[in-house]
């Protein structure tokens, strides 16, 4: 006879809904699944066969075809597992078909009955919903993800004989108790890194504090050992907590890349792919759906260290993500469109060897400069607001107190963020970084000197026409920062001094 | 008029004794000694075992136009137009191959004229020097003489240009052979704006001694060497040394002693070589007076402590902040120097002053 049971599998972060269809008739026992399958799912008919048994059922000694519908969507992963066994018991008669229908399965199975966890439960809990199923049954270590959404049974399931006593009406499983830092809450986790480590580099914490404050993307640059990547890393201790839609979008996407255990995000993503990374790598898009590191970041901080070293394909590849903050991926399989909406840090050292500036310490030659400018020159980098210049601090800079904690920075940013929100309500975007240009001017009401500074910088050469926007947009930030209004001449020439340097226009090509 | 057969067929003589020339190229006295010798003793002196065959082509040279390459012209040392400056010189170069017009060289080469030479791999400070120097000599009406090679020679040459000032700029190969590759740009706007010239025959790769021989055109060319900024070794003080070898005066900028791109030109300054820290300096070596060029505005207090504070080493946004009280207003003002060309910004985000500080 039939079976029909819900279960569902991950394509990208697309989830799709799988029905698993199960049908036992007489003939020579046999064990068929159809349906694109991949390795792991057409592996699972050893993994239902020996489970069944050791839960202590029996086997239908006759020919099991198994169905995965749609037909046309690749089905991947041992989440299946789960929903192939109960479905091999109801079409045998040993649970009762009908109870099936309002629950969905998920998880992979083991041979002695025991059920383990999958990634993106999160995900495949929301689309639950969206696909009728009043219960979810799957392993307790990730319920709690899947308890973040509302109008769903969650019932945790140690063991396959479990699953079925929940279909029959029993309680399932109880949780694992939750580990402490899950007690703690949503507020800012003890181990997290703090900017009052950073000595001694109060330019450009400053120069940070600003590009948070706005959401600007922001290079980093300065001699070999000053502190790039230390830096760096503090950034999502500075910016605003997650909101509890946006911790979702978050969590949603990380259980779905596997690297989230059962609860929900409470920091701000940060992601450092190492400079061999791929475009493919970057975007997303390889072998079944992966995700790239752009995703993996959005709503947080992605950081490129050496910039100049990642290949030109790579950065070319993270233009349409710093644009419009998703990324469309086509392969020949799929395409779809991921959301991508980062902070970029970029970090890179002034010349190959990292020493320019420092006369005779510099061993680079002018090829290599200029090899090193062009790369830095990009179309890329007219994605990037502001330059964060790291000096080398000396024993002074040191042994300096820090010239502040994330606390206060945060509170700072927070504040500036909520006055940008403020000013910028009922428009499409919410931080100055996003402005476009018309948004720009309505609301930078910059005073006649200030508008005196940014053309008079233009006819020496120091900015373009989209220069003046970004060097417009960071002087918002600032006086933002500072509670103005309106923006001042001394945001300008703040912001003037923090331009990045992107252009060819070196004092040394000549 | 072009070159007469006699000059062009010693410009082919040389690039037929290149390879045998680069075993001189270490001293530099040797060098000019032999570049004064005439043909028949050059042959002699050098050719070795190619002595025969080089006679024999030699007496039955056939001249080739040199001109045949579109915008080349030729001229020599028995022409009228040929430059003055180069006449009566140890080891004169005896033709030249020209783009950018005999006669608009003839023009160049009348005015006073002025090398800028130096380092190859110089700070920010030496270029920013070399720049600020071509480009107040130019604008004073002075002839900038330099090669394209880089670091201060390129340097120079752009600091003319922007004033579209004259400026002569000598290759030390064929004419038409940009090297480095990369200067094409700055190759182009010399010839929109002034000469390129070059003494070995057009197509004709530089080698090693080329450069010893185009240090002493270009001494040859001007009546005054300035050594922005080189170490102490040969290569870096060669200029000078072409210069010296021609009696010709020499300046040099000083710079920090701890630097060692300056330990060259500091060692030249103490040797007594006069010093220049302006266009106006160098003016009055040259011409015997003291230019009267306008005072520029005084700047307010505020913009000329931080002009000193970058002068004086502390050149980093982070140094500047530290050695001030209110880090905005630090900020503004080093935005609006470089709003005014005051300074500019060198490798590693470093700020260099664009102009030297006026005697007060």
């Amino acid at each position: 006879m039939l079976a029909r049971v819900k279960t569902f599998t991950i394509d990208g972060l697309q989830i799709w809904h799988v029905a698993v269809e199960v049908d036992i008739r007489p003939g020579l026992p046999a064990f068929t699944i159809v349906g694109l399958a991949d390795a792991s799912v057409r592996e699972a008919r050893e993994r239902v066969q020996t489970a069944i048994r050791n839960s202590g059922y029996a086997l239908p000694m006759s020919r099991i075809t198994v169905n995965l519908a749609p037909a046309d969507v690749p089905k991947i992963g041992p989440g299946l597992d789960l929903a192939l066994a109960c479905g091999v018991l109801a079409a045998s008669n040993q649970v009762p078909p009908d109870l099936l229908e309002d629950h969905a399965f998920l998880g992979e199975l083991a041979l002695d009955g025991s059920v383990r966890s999958c990634r993106g439960t999160l995900a495949i809990a929301q689309a639950c919903v969206e696909a009728g199923a009043r219960t979810l049954v799957l392993a307790p270590e990730r319920a709690r993800e899947a308890m973040l959404v509302q109008d769903l049974r969650v019932a945790p399931v140690q063991r396959l004989r479990s699953a079925v006593g929940v279909l029959r009406g029993d309680p399932p499983d109880p949780l694992p108790a939750p580990e402490d830092h899950e007690l703690a809450g949503a507020g800012v986790s003890e181990t997290e890194l703090d900017l009052s480590d950073v000595r001694g580099q109060d330019h450009a914490v400053r120069a940070l504090v600003i590009a948070a404050a706005g959401g600007h993307n922001c290079l980093l640059s300065g001699p070999p050992g000053t502190g790039k990547t230390m830096i760096a890393r503090r950034i999502p201790s500075i910016l605003p907590s997650l909101t509890r839609p946006e911790a979702i979008e978050v969590t949603r996407i990380h259980s779905i890349a596997g690297d989230l255990h059962g609860r929900l995000a409470q920091t701000r993503p940060f992601r450092a792919p190492h400079h061999t990374t791929t475009a493919v790598g970057l975007v997303g898009g390889a072998s079944k759906g992966r995700v790239g590191e752009v995703v993996l970041a959005h709503r947080g901080v992605l950081f490129l260290d050496e910039l100049s070293e990642f290949a030109k394909s790579s950065l070319e590849a993270l233009r349409q993500p710093l644009e419009d903050g998703r990324v469309a991926v086509v392969r020949a399989t799929h395409s779809t469109v991921y959301p991508a909406r980062f902070m970029l840090i970029a970090a890179t050292n002034p010349c190959p060897c990292g020493y320019a500036g420092e006369g005779a310490r510099c061993r680079c030659s002018e090829t290599d400069l200029a090899r090193h400018r062009r790369k830095l020159s990009g179309p890329l980098l007219d994605r990037i607001d502001l330059q964060a210049r790291l000096e080398d601090a000396g024993s002074e800079g040191l042994s300096a107190a820090p010239w502040t904690s994330s606390q206060n920075a945060r509170e700072r940013v927070i504040e500036a963020r909520e006055r940008q929100a403020h000013r910028l309500r009922g428009e499409a975007v919410t931080t100055n970084a996003y402005l476009d240009l018309q948004t720009l001017q309505q609301h930078s009401q910059l005073d006649q000197q200030g508008q005196q500074m940014l053309l008079d910088a233009a006819a020496r050469g120091l900015l373009s026409a989209r220069g003046q926007n970004r060097t417009l947009r960071v002087a918002r930030t600032i006086a933002d920062l500072n509670g103005r209004e309106r923006v001042a001449t001394q945001d300008v020439g703040v912001a003037l001094s923090l331009r990045p340097e992107t252009g060819l226009r070196s004092s040394r090509a000549a | 008029m072009s070159a007469c057969k006699e000059c062009i067929r010693r410009s082919w003589l040389l690039g037929e004794l290149s390879r045998l020339l680069d075993y001189h190229r270490g001293e530099l006295s040797t060098l000019l000694k032999l570049l004064a010798l005439n043909d028949e003793a050059l042959i002699n002196f050098i050719a070795g075992s190619r002595r025969a065959e080089l006679t024999e082509h030699w007496e039955r040279f056939e001249l080739d136009d040199p001109e045949v390459k579109p915008g080349v012209q030729t001229t020599c040392m028995h022409r009228p137009n040929y430059p003055r400056a180069l006449l009566g010189r140890e080891a004169e170069p005896r033709m030249l191959h020209i783009i950018g017009g005999r006669e608009r060289l003839a023009e160049l080469s009348a005015k006073p004229a002025v090398a800028i030479v130096g380092s190859m791999r110089p700070t920010d400070y030496g270029m920013e020097m070399a720049r600020s120097l071509a480009r107040g000599l130019a604008a004073s009406g002075v002839t900038v003489v330099s090669g394209l090679a880089n670091g201060i020679a390129a340097a120079a040459s752009a600091g003319a240009l922007e004033v579209d000032g004259p400026t002569v700029t000598v290759m030390a190969g064929g004419v038409d052979v940009i090297e480095p590759a990369g200067r094409r740009d700055l190759y182009e706007r010399v010839i929109a704006c002034g000469c390129v010239v070059a003494e070995l025959p057009c197509g004709f790769p530089a080698q090693r001694w080329c450069e010893p021989a185009r240090a002493r055109t270009v001494a040859s060319l001007t009546q005054m060497t300035i050594v922005v900024e080189a170490d102490q070794d040969r290569r870096e003080l060669l200029g000078a040394h072409a210069a010296q070898a021609l009696d010709q005066p020499v300046m040099a900028v000083p710079g920090q002693v701890t630097s060692p791109a300056s330990r060259g030109t500091n060692r030249l300054l103490m040797e007594g070589v006069p010093m220049v820290r302006t266009p106006a300096d160098a003016l009055e070596r040259l011409c015997g007076l003291r230019s009267a060029s306008p005072e520029p505005p005084p700047l307010e207090p505020d913009l000329q402590a931080i002009l000193e504070h970058v002068g004086a080493g502390r050149d980093t946004p982070g140094k500047l902040t530290a050695a001030r009280d209110d880090p905005r207003e630090t900020l503004l003002a080093l935005s609006e120097l470089e709003v005014k060309g005051l300074l500019g910004r060198g490798d590693g985000g470093r700020y260099v002053p664009r102009e030297s500080l006026t005697d007060k």
